[in-house]
């Protein structure tokens, strides 16, 4: 049905897995985390047939030695390696090639059910792993329990050509230029700040900010998250932490004014750059395709966008916050702030895990108004025109239902920030002024904050008359949308069913029934 | 404050029988707010003097500058009238109470602001119709008189610019009588067409014999009704008041050597309107301008009118002016013809309870407003909202129907969504204030009883723009007003720095709330959209958002009118889209619907909420809609309400009902954005033929259908010849014959298409009638009038949706170019979305 090669179509990427594997005498268990059998998970994959290139290749781009000996000093016993969909073809050479160097039972991970680029730390541990080494770019959002080893696969950088084109294109050697990348490409920034010193005055390099070990969190985590929160500046020296990405501007320059030089493709890191560092200008540079050019993308616009969704956020009145994250740390503190922070605005919420984002899983609550997207800061921001109701990012609901917390211009991806500890950290109040203001999206007026007191309804304690209609539903606001529905599930209609004769029904496939294809 | 204070008012507000609720309504620049000041000044709040010069209504600073009414304006007036006027009085009155109360709300004339005008006429009863007698009925005359009499508004007729059809047309006598004949005979065409004879309001036809037509000018401040001139002829010719009135218009000649009256004109015989109050004005004129000083005041003199020192000496207009003031008060006659023919809150209620009210006519509030009962509970409209010093908040100005509304009071606010029984738009919150609202000036009063206009401070926040107020618990809403025009024209505004965002959106919800048309949105582009009636309309609109609402500096895009995506034919295929699980299948078809219903659609006659066999039978009649199918319609769209359909033909498929909420939900959000470029859909019909389900539930849930119901809806567009269609503006102009050749010119080049050429009898003015697309009409009339020497003025109203010709699918058509700039604008990708994308196979 489908031609495998070089074009193959993988079926959560296991099918993958076990072709692969078939011959290679290793051991391997699968983990489908929360993904349904259906189809609706296929990705198509352009699988790069790499020959499985030399060990010394091999070994170079995935980092062997460092992995062999981080495993070694740890005494590791269980490990477990994570692959993105798209270097799943490496995967069985750098299991075997690893194995060959320690003991340890090695293992490979399935992507995960949410973004590749996060660390699956309840995958590893359905397997009982000690640790995860994770291939392949990261978010580099930190993990809650299991020891993590990020192995970029670097990539080759053309650093001359790169140096080149900026000049070309930023010919003011007196502009600050700050220089990011993809972490895949990060290895080039260093060399490229060594290649460009000289010629920009206000060069600035970045690194990236690593998630702390697992041991070290525990003993100076408090401390820790306060040195890096982002924007805190120092008398003489500004340091920034943001995206993952630390960097130290000169005196006297604000980040505002700077020109960012960017190594790496067009994505969700890029677009995440952008609307964090929205005052600044961007360049980017393609290593794969060298070429260099001024982003085009509108930060404003994007930036009116999002505000959209955050009026959407505001009218909602049911909420789902729907969790596409399972790894990383503070994930539920998040979870617990956005409930409480839905339940003071006078909004109903509920939560959701369905691992994978799909149309047509998160169309299934039509009650639901809008949608809070708990994930890592690559995949928050999503763009949801195809869904049925929009996705918001969990700073997008703060700034809508958090009335002390004002529109900046600035942005938040990553929902960290929004925790207690946090530079950007901003307490919720008591949503107990009930004030109202018109939408601008339907024109009708819309309630913020809890009606406290006022409500002489029921409440949910206190008997209610069961109505045909609506059982006892009625004080949930999902009941009431219910009571809207014309089909409210399996009624019996005694009397009023007429009875049928049983007739033959279709045969076949769903995806063509016999009668159809004859 | 002169003539009158807070308290003089409170106790004539208690009775009701004494009290007009009036506005003043005219076309543009026929001179409303002049006029409106005559009547200011007779009730004391500016001095004399002032009159004709201060425009004392327009409470803006742009109003004063421009010289135009933007926003409708109310002002109490109190007046008392002369005891033995009583008896004109034709409705019930308190015979020893000759103090009346007029609340006096002065509209704008232009027609991009006709909404305020229909927020003027709903809280009042009467309306006192200006039309410059030189340039006789206009558009917007027409327009104005017909929402008031729809609304069941009396109106009273006054003939402005009197002075200037003496002075600069110098018209004779018998001609200038033809003039006004035939603008009465004119306003009662228009009376007619849109009254049925024997309705509620009795015989509404404006007749000067009967008084209800004034002459004059507000300019000078001069006016009088025949009434004015019969009192000082009565004598004269020993006959009684009221059948002087009827001598002196129509065909009524004197010989006066006879002493007899003729019904035609005999030699030696003169018509009595010319020969006893045309001449004496006309005289009067000819003094003053071109005789010496001395011959003037003896004329005065003559007529006494009585002149100080100071006013003796003045010369030429001056003089003139301050005559014909002295000898024919503006105020006095205005308010004489206010208060006698004018009905007084009890009367007008009686009638006009049905209109208003939403709910049963024979529920409590339904008998308290139709009584105008004072003790009954609190029925009150609020019909727009008036900024404040303090900004951001607004007074809701309204009329009070039923019961007293008092400061403090608890009332439940109503929004135009509440329906009896539920929450949903529904405030119980406190007045904070009831206010009385005097042109620029406002007076706190204790309470206002019903047949009152009056403020409300406290409740503006708890409303959009209108809304009903009331303390009784089972109340309906007040109905909501229906506006003559539509917001068509649109601009997408972006504040300059992305952290002002909050600030322009605070600023647009501020906007939209203080003008009753002005629709303010943020579309799912995130463009911020403000969409009003004409480009002057959104000139003022973004003035007042940038100066006044949001402070911040804004940028506006060009002009972009909004389209609607519709279909031409039937689909060419049976269009199927199968779920993401590929385990159901919907057959559908589009076709588009038949002429005609779209438009009854807009106007209610086919609405969701109506009952089906009556929707079915009218569709069946109608449109030739099968009779099955006609009650087998699931649903309208966009919103539940707009120009499409849903429609179920198939036939036995199980498990239908259980996936209608579904396919209603992608209905709608197919609808509102269509797949040429995301635009409402308009005039499709789409038809449900055959569904396949799996036969386990949890297969065929929302998440599975939702989609393909979308998808499918696309799919049925796509292969059913798709359309765009343009708004169409009815343009009237008004101009000389010599312009008339520009005109055509300027609407050629502009895809107009001229449908009615007429000549306005009497006059050298032509009216050209023609259709004119939105998207041409950007710079219109400043185009016609650098075509025309400045003599041609457009009128420009929303009429109807028309197809634009050429395939959106043609490279370089002109609906292919509107598709991708729209796309564009939005960010959505570029082209059409393939058919492949939607349209599955088996």
């Amino acid at each position: 049905m489908q031609r495998m090669i070089p074009h193959a179509v993988v079926h959560d990427s296991m099918r993958m897995l076990h072709r692969h594997s078939s011959s290679a005498v290793t051991e391997f268990r699968m983990m489908l985390a929360f993904s349904s059998s259906d189809d609706v998970m296929m990705t198509k994959l352009n699988v790069i047939q790499q020959g499985l290139a030399g060990f010394t290749e091999l070994s170079k781009k995935y980092e062997l030695k460092r992995c062999a000996e981080w495993i070694r000093d740890h005494n590791f016993v269980r490990v477990a390696l994570q692959f993105p969909d798209q270097l799943l073809g490496d995967s069985v050479s750098v299991l075997s090639s690893l194995q060959e160097m320690v003991t340890a039972n090695i293992f490979i991970l399935g992507d995960t059910s949410y973004g590749s680029c996060c660390v699956d730390e309840v995958a590893g541990e359905h397997l009982q792993a000690d640790c995860i080494i994770h291939y392949g770019p990261a978010c580099l959002s930190p993990t809650q329990r299991l020891p993590v080893l990020y192995v970029f696969a670097s990539c080759p950088v053309d650093i001359k050509h790169a140096a080149q084109q900026l000049e070309s294109l930023c010919p003011d050697y007196s502009k600050p230029v700050l220089l990011m990348a993809e972490t895949s490409y990060q290895h080039a920034v260093d060399s490229l700040y060594d290649e460009l010193k000289g010629k920009y005055n206000g060069l600035v390099t970045s690194q990236l900010k690593m998630p702390d070990d697992v041991h070290e969190k525990s003993a100076d985590s408090g401390e820790k998250s306060d040195n890096l929160s982002s924007g805190k500046a120092d008398t003489q020296i500004s340091t920034f932490c943001k995206c993952s990405r630390c960097f130290q501007l000169p005196p006297g320059v604000s980040l505002n004014e700077c020109l960012v030089f960017f190594i790496g493709q067009e994505g969700l890191v890029l677009t995440n750059f952008m609307m964090t560092m929205n005052k600044c200008g961007f360049l980017t540079y393609d290593p794969a395709t060298k070429i260099c050019r001024q982003e085009s993308l509108n930060v404003n616009k994007a930036l009116m966008k999002r505000y959209y969704m955050i009026e959407c956020a505001k009218d909602a009145s049911i909420v789902g916050i729907v969790v596409g994250t399972l790894g990383i740390s503070g994930t539920r503190d998040i979870i617990a702030h956005l409930r409480l922070l839905v339940r003071r605005a006078g909004k109903k919420c509920y939560t959701f895990v369905v691992g994978k984002l799909s149309v047509a899983k998160l169309a299934n609550f039509m009650e639901v108004d809008v949608f809070v997207l708990v994930a890592c800061p690559l995949n928050s921001l999503l763009d949801s025109s195809e869904f049925y109701r929009p996705v918001v990012t969990p700073y997008e609901m703060e700034v809508a239902c958090n009335q002390a917390r004002e529109w900046t211009g600035d942005y938040l991806t990553d929902f960290q920030e929004l925790l207690p500890g946090s530079a950007n950290y901003i307490q919720t109040t008591e949503g107990a002024t009930d004030t109202t203001y018109v939408s601008l999206i339907s024109n009708k007026l819309r309630r913020l904050g809890c009606s406290s007191g006022e409500d002489d309804g029921p409440n949910s304690a206190s008997l209610i008359l069961r109505s045909d209609a609506m059982g006892v539903a009625s004080v949930e606001m999902a009941g009431d949308y219910l009571a809207q529905r014309s089909w409210k599930g399996l009624e019996q209609k005694l009397e009023n069913t007429p009875i049928e004769r049983v007739r033959e029904g279709r045969r076949g496939l769903a995806m063509s029934y016999t009668h159809e294809t004859e | 404050m002169v003539n009158f204070t807070v308290d003089q008012i409170r106790t004539i507000m208690d009775h009701k029988k004494n009290i007009r609720n009036m506005s003043v309504i005219a076309h543009v620049d026929h001179g409303k707010s002049t006029l409106t000041d005559s009547l200011v000044s007779k009730a004391g709040i500016i001095a004399s003097s002032k009159a004709g010069e201060t425009r004392f209504t327009d409470t803006r600073k742009d109003e004063q500058e421009r010289c135009i009414t933007i926003k409708s304006t109310a002002i109490s007036l109190y007046y008392e009238l002369d005891k033995e006027d009583m008896k004109y009085i034709r409705q019930d009155y308190e015979q020893d109470n000759n103090a009346f109360l007029i609340n006096l709300i002065d509209s704008p004339g232009h027609v991009d602001f006709s909404s305020e005008v229909t927020a003027a006429l709903r809280v009042t009863d009467g309306a006192l119709v200006v039309v410059d007698c030189v340039s006789g009925v206009c558009v917007q005359t027409e327009t104005v008189l017909r929402q008031a009499i729809s609304e069941r508004i009396r109106p009273v007729l006054f003939m402005n610019k009197m002075d200037l059809a003496l002075l600069t047309l110098k018209l004779e006598k018998e001609d200038l009588y033809q003039t006004c004949q035939r603008i009465i005979e004119n306003v009662n065409v228009i009376v007619n067409t849109y009254y049925e004879e024997g309705g509620p309001m009795g015989n509404i036809s404006v007749d000067p014999k009967e008084g209800t037509v004034g002459f004059g000018s507000g300019l000078h401040g001069w006016a009088f009704t025949l009434k004015d001139f019969a009192k000082m002829y009565a004598s004269k010719f020993g006959i009684e008041e009221e059948q002087m009135m009827k001598r002196l218009w129509g065909d009524q000649f004197y010989n006066p050597k006879e002493k007899k009256w003729y019904k035609e004109q005999l030699p030696g015989s003169q018509r009595g309107f010319t020969q006893y109050i045309l001449s004496p004005i006309y005289q009067i004129f000819h003094c003053a301008m071109n005789e010496p000083k001395e011959k003037t005041l003896e004329l005065v003199d003559k007529l006494g009118i009585k002149l100080v020192a100071e006013e003796r000496e003045l010369l030429d207009k001056q003089l003139l002016k301050t005559v014909m003031r002295k000898w024919l008060p503006a105020g006095d006659a205005l308010l004489q013809m206010i208060v006698i023919h004018l009905p007084s809150p009890v009367t007008a209620q009686r009638y006009r309870m049905e209109l208003l009210y939403e709910g049963p006519h024979d529920d409590p509030c339904a008998v308290a407003i139709k009584s105008c009962d004072p003790k009954a509970d609190l029925m009150m409209y609020i019909s727009k909202m008036v900024p404040t010093s303090d900004k951001g908040r607004f007074y809701a100005f309204g009329r009070v129907f039923s019961g007293v509304v008092t400061s403090g009071q608890k009332v439940r606010i109503m929004g135009p969504n509440y329906v009896p029984g539920k929450k949903e738009d529904l405030y119980e919150k406190s007045i904070q204030r009831t206010i009385l609202m005097m042109g620029r000036f406002t007076e706190a009063i204790e309470d206002v009883p019903c047949g009152n206009i009056c403020g409300l401070v406290g409740v503006d926040q708890f409303l959009v723009k209108t809304g009903t107020i009331s303390t009784y618990k089972d109340a309906h809403n007040m109905k909501v007003m229906k506006f003559s025009v539509s917001p068509v024209v649109r601009v997408a505004v972006e504040c300059k720095n992305p952290s002002d965002l909050p600030k322009l959106v605070e600023g647009l919800k501020r906007l939209s709330k203080s003008d009753p048309m002005v629709q303010c949105i943020i579309e799912e582009s995130g463009e911020h959209i403000i969409a009003g009636a004409g480009e002057l309309h959104l000139e003022i609109c973004l003035k007042d958002l940038e100066e006044e609402h949001a402070c911040v500096p804004i940028k506006v895009s060009d002009p972009v009118v909004s389209y609607r995506e519709t279909v031409s034919e039937e689909s060419d295929r049976m269009c199927l889209s199968k779920s993401p699980n590929k385990h159901n299948r919907l057959f559908l078809k589009a076709a588009p619907l038949p002429e005609g219903l779209p438009e009854d659609i807009d106007s209610g006659k086919i609405a969701p909420r109506q009952d089906m066999k009556e929707r079915a039978r009218y569709l069946t009649e109608q449109y030739a809609f099968d009779a099955t199918e006609a009650r087998k319609i699931w649903c309208f769209g966009p919103e539940g309400t707009g120009p499409n359909l849903l429609v179920d033909c198939s036939k036995g498929v199980q498990y239908l009902n259980e996936i209608k909420d579904s396919v209603v939900a992608g209905f709608q959000w197919a609808t509102k954005e269509g797949v040429l470029c995301e635009e409402n859909m308009r005039g499709i019909r789409f038809n449900i033929y055959d569904v396949t389900l799996h036969a386990d539930a949890i297969h065929r849930g929302g998440g599975q259908i939702i989609p393909t119901a979308r998808r499918v809806l696309y799919a049925c567009v796509l292969t059913a010849k798709p359309r765009l269609l343009e708004p169409i503006y009815q343009v009237e102009i008004q101009c000389p014959e010599v312009a008339v050749g520009g005109i055509y010119g300027v609407l050629n080049r502009r895809r107009g298409m001229v449908v009615e050429e007429t000549q306005v009898v009497g006059t050298p003015m032509f009216i050209v009638k023609s259709y004119l697309p939105v998207n041409e009409s950007f710079g219109f009339t400043a185009d016609l009038r650098s075509n025309t020497g400045g003599q041609a003025f457009p009128q420009c109203v929303f009429d109807h949706w028309q197809i634009l010709p050429g395939d959106p699918f043609e490279a370089n058509s002109k609906p292919s170019q509107i598709v991708a700039d729209t796309r564009k604008r939005k960010g959505l990708k570029e082209g059409i979305p393939p058919l492949d994308n939607y349209l599955d196979k088996l």
